[in-house]
């Protein structure tokens, strides 16, 4: 008689959440979801912001000093990619809609994540002197 | 029918093929998804050594499970040459139909051992066998059936081959459900029809034999219809035929939008309008 040669509970590892098989879909929709998200967060920070000019010229210099700062910079790097990212790949979905390129979809995302990966590197370059001040 | 491995090692033209007479393990290790509502509170895995034989499938070693092992391992199966859909379940993080997946071949993608789940997001009756009771409504709900409204011929509905080859691809689909379980808006909307369902629909809509077009959009016009569709691909990527799902609905999309344009009746009166 045979038997089973172990029985334990079910682990996180058996649900092979990552797959052997890149589902490139499933992956370009999860970024625009969270790029759509941070860049809707960062709107919200953005009237915040700008709405200190209410309070007079004065005080929106002293906010605007105060965000010179490396961590805010390397947040604009990320939304700089954020916003290309999201752009890209929301025309991608709009030309679904029209009927193009759905049997081309991980090609397309391919171009979107590479520009998108152009523009963190442009970014980079003009945000670095604000990140790593002197 | 356990051959020997030793056996074997020089009938390469044998079962499986020359490449799968190339250096196999003396055997498999099976981990299978166990879970019995009147006895179990949790699922659990169970680990089988499995003899490896030639052009064993992962339905074979389940098989082999349940001739010497366990009598009560669950599992659905009918055809076991790909074409009933029954024994589709989500193996190393695949959707695969088990009849079909050559374990060698999982066995080539770098895995040493065989994970066989349930499909993913159903509810579970008995080990590997979910309750489909979502997807079958969903199939019926969309009428899956020829409306012709002209006088029956005497023979059959003739189609040329160049219209038939338009739908070839849908009517390819053997109803596994893997498309369904994949699928991130079902996961999350329980009224949503789902890729299958909607793919079933272009089938009948793009069929030149159908008369019942714009009923068949107004039954999937609304908000847990084609507009749900967020074209993830994930439906597209589990479909063990292949299936182009997430290219029907789009399709879905745009007859719908030029119907409303059109004002066309059909589209508001449903389920009654189609069964007239």
């Amino acid at each position: 008689m045979y038997r089973p040669v172990a029985s334990r509970a079910v682990r996180y590892a058996d649900l092979d959440l990552f797959p052997t098989k890149i589902r490139t879909g499933f992956y370009a929709w999860l970024l625009h979801r969270v790029t759509g998200l941070a860049i809707i967060f960062y709107l919200l920070l953005h009237i915040v912001v700008i709405s200190t000019v209410l309070g007079g010229g004065g005080n929106f210099d002293a906010v605007m000093a105060w965000l010179k700062r490396p961590f805010f910079a390397v947040g604009e790097m990320l939304l700089v990619t954020a916003v290309i990212y999201h752009g890209l790949n929301g025309l991608r979905v709009i030309l679904f809609d029209l009927g193009i390129g759905i049997k081309r979809q991980k090609a397309l995302f391919w171009g979107a994540f590479v520009l998108a990966a152009a523009g963190f590197g442009f970014a980079l370059r003009v945000f670095w002197p604000l990140i790593f001040p002197g | 029918m356990t051959i020997d491995r030793g056996k074997t090692a020089g009938n390469a033209g044998g079962n499986g093929g020359g490449q799968v007479a190339a250096k196999r393990p003396d055997k498999v290790t099976l981990k299978v998804y166990r879970f019995d509502p009147d006895l179990d509170k949790e699922a659990r895995i169970e680990v089988y050594d499995i003899p490896w034989t030639d052009g064993m499938t992962v339905l074979d070693t389940l098989f082999w499970v349940l001739e010497r092992v366990d009598g009560t391992l669950a599992f659905r199966f009918s055809c076991r040459e790909g074409i009933c859909g029954a024994c589709a379940l989500f193996i190393n993080g695949s959707y695969r139909l088990a009849c079909e997946t050559q374990v060698a071949r999982l066995l080539d993608e770098g895995r040493t051992e065989i994970h066989v789940m349930p499909l993913p997001h159903l509810p579970v009756i008995k080990d590997l066998v979910v309750d489909m009771a979502r997807f079958w409504a969903n199939y019926e709900s969309i009428a899956p059936w020829i409306v012709a409204r002209s006088k029956a011929p005497e023979k059959e509905r003739l189609q040329s081959p160049k219209d038939r080859k338009r739908i070839d691809e849908y009517v390819g689909c053997i109803l596994c459900g893997s498309c369904f379980s994949a699928c991130p808006a079902s996961w999350t909307d329980k009224d949503y029809l789902g890729p299958n369902a909607m793919m079933k629909t272009w089938r009948w809509v793009d069929d030149t034999r159908d008369a019942a077009k714009d009923e068949r959009l107004g039954l999937v016009a609304g908000e847990n219809g084609a507009w749900r569709c967020h074209t993830v691909f994930n439906c597209v990527e589990a479909c063990p035929k292949k299936v182009n799902q997430a290219a029907a609905i789009q399709g879905l999309k745009r007859k719908t939008v030029s119907a409303m344009l059109r004002g066309a009746k059909g589209l508001k009166q449903g389920r009654k309008g189609l069964e007239e």
